[in-house]
């Protein structure tokens, strides 16, 4: 399975250029507030014209969760919403942790809720690509960590993250960061790790620290550290 | 800065509540009811049970400056300088005036650009900041954040807090960044509806070691 970008997106005052190759496993984008991550993720959604090519191969199923989950709604009962993307609530709602809220109306969860609503969805469907936009803003770091082992059993799968989280992370296979209108492949891990252009405070502080870690979660951090010590 | 007494409202349970401090942090799980209490506490919902009282005072005698957890669900107006300008325009301050204010608080939060944008261009983030500046540029008694931070990358969450030191506005704000709520004066941990910590950064951290609520770059020095 592969993803292939070679592709420019041009609007007023915006630029947003990506030549990438992404294979199976999950690929970390970042960048800072308005540089493009969304855009490049509905490309790779299909949902927007582009300049360029965008081909993928052996891929059948794509699937976009959007930075703002109320976006998705499309349903009046959180049961409706669920069944609209072809899913069973009995079996969803209890991985959500929302066995209870079936009958009302999605507008009346939390943003936090919402966001766990539509991330079990896309994670039951378990398309060939997922693309991931911001998919822990609002999660408390219980869910986040849940969050970060069900992209991480996502192994024969693209898995695409586009975040600017800044504690709990994924292991990743490879890291791009987004800066002045051009998109820039650090590479695979662990090599792509000391290479990041934004990496989260605890990470800049274990390199900066002489560590060297294997890969970007908080646990890589501290091991690498611990073995500086010996 | 804040103190609640005999608080009963929706899931909320708090018989009392002080905090004292310029940054006070408000923090715990999806559903422990942050939301629910900051909207309180700005004002935006009338208390059922008990009293709170925000700088000494009711909340609605208190200019808040809100942000709200959906930022572009609040956006009113479609061109950005006017959606910054809103509160400044509602409370007919001189057009010159409110423009100079405008233009200094974009420049202070370093994207002076976002000025000629719409606001239906904004990404996610930049929605975020919008919102922020449109709090900030009516000298509010108080800042009341939704954890604004969780659509900013790091460098913007830098540039807010900076901006809030600057002006030395009280902040109230609800985060998901342990290292974030470790920088405030006073942090409360809420779960259930209930305040089950509130101190010190060092207090209620002290007590939270064994979870992920844990500060990661305290983890790190350990």
């Amino acid at each position: 399975m592969r993803a292939d970008l070679d592709f420019m997106v041009e609007r007023e005052d915006f630029k947003l250029r990506c030549v990438a190759s992404y294979g199976e496993g999950v690929h970390l984008v970042s960048g800072v507030i308005g540089s493009g991550k969304s855009t490049m993720a509905l490309v790779m959604a299909s949902l927007l014209q582009c300049q360029g090519r965008y081909l993928t191969k052996g891929v059948q199923r794509t699937i976009l969760s959007m930075q703002f989950p109320e976006y998705h709604i499309t349903s009046s009962s959180v049961d409706d919403e669920v069944r609209s993307w072809g899913l069973d609530p009995r079996d969803v709602l209890p991985r959500a942790g929302m066995e209870d809220r079936g009958a009302i109306d999605p507008f009346k969860l939390s943003r936090g809720q919402l966001k766990r609503l539509n991330l079990a969805c896309v994670f039951a469907l378990d398309p060939d690509i997922l693309l991931l936009d911001e998919p822990f803003s609002s999660l408390d770091c219980m869910v986040k960590s849940r969050v970060c082992k069900a992209i991480e059993s996502r192994k024969d799968k693209i898995t695409m993250v586009f975040s600017h989280e800044r504690s709990v992370l994924p292991r990743v296979e490879s890291i791009s960061h987004i800066a002045d209108g051009k998109l820039i492949h650090h590479g695979s891990t662990p090599e792509a790790v000391s290479q990041w252009a934004s990496p989260p405070p605890y990470l800049r502080q274990a390199l900066q620290r002489g560590a060297r870690p294997q890969n970007i979660t908080l646990q890589d951090s501290m091991e690498a550290l611990c073995a500086t010590r010996d | 800065m804040i103190s609640v007494r005999g608080m009963r409202h929706h899931l909320i349970d708090i018989e009392r509540l002080d905090a004292e401090g310029k940054r006070v942090a408000l923090i715990g799980p999806n559903g422990a009811g942050k939301t629910t209490l900051l909207e309180v506490l700005a004002g935006m919902d009338k208390l059922r049970e008990g009293s709170v009282k925000v700088l000494g005072k009711s909340p609605s005698q208190v200019k808040v400056g809100w942000v709200g957890e959906f930022p572009d669900r609040t956006m009113l107006f479609s061109r950005v300088c006017d959606e910054v300008a809103s509160s400044l325009r509602f409370t007919k301050v001189d057009q010159e005036d409110a423009d100079l204010i405008v233009m200094e608080s974009m420049a202070m939060l370093k994207r002076p650009d976002l000025l000629k944008r719409y606001t239906r261009s904004l990404s996610g983030g930049e929605k975020a900041l919008v919102a922020f500046a449109a709090a900030i540029v009516n000298s509010p008694d108080i800042l009341i954040l939704d954890e604004v931070d969780s659509h900013l990358d790091e460098a913007t969450a830098g540039i807010i807090t900076d901006a809030v030191q600057l002006s030395g506005i009280p902040t109230l704000f609800c985060t998901q960044d342990m290292d974030r709520a470790s920088t405030a004066d006073h942090v409360i941990f809420l779960r259930d509806g209930r305040v089950q910590f509130s101190g010190s950064p060092a207090e209620v951290f002290g007590q939270l070691e064994d979870s992920c609520f844990y500060p990661s770059l305290w983890r790190l020095s350990q």
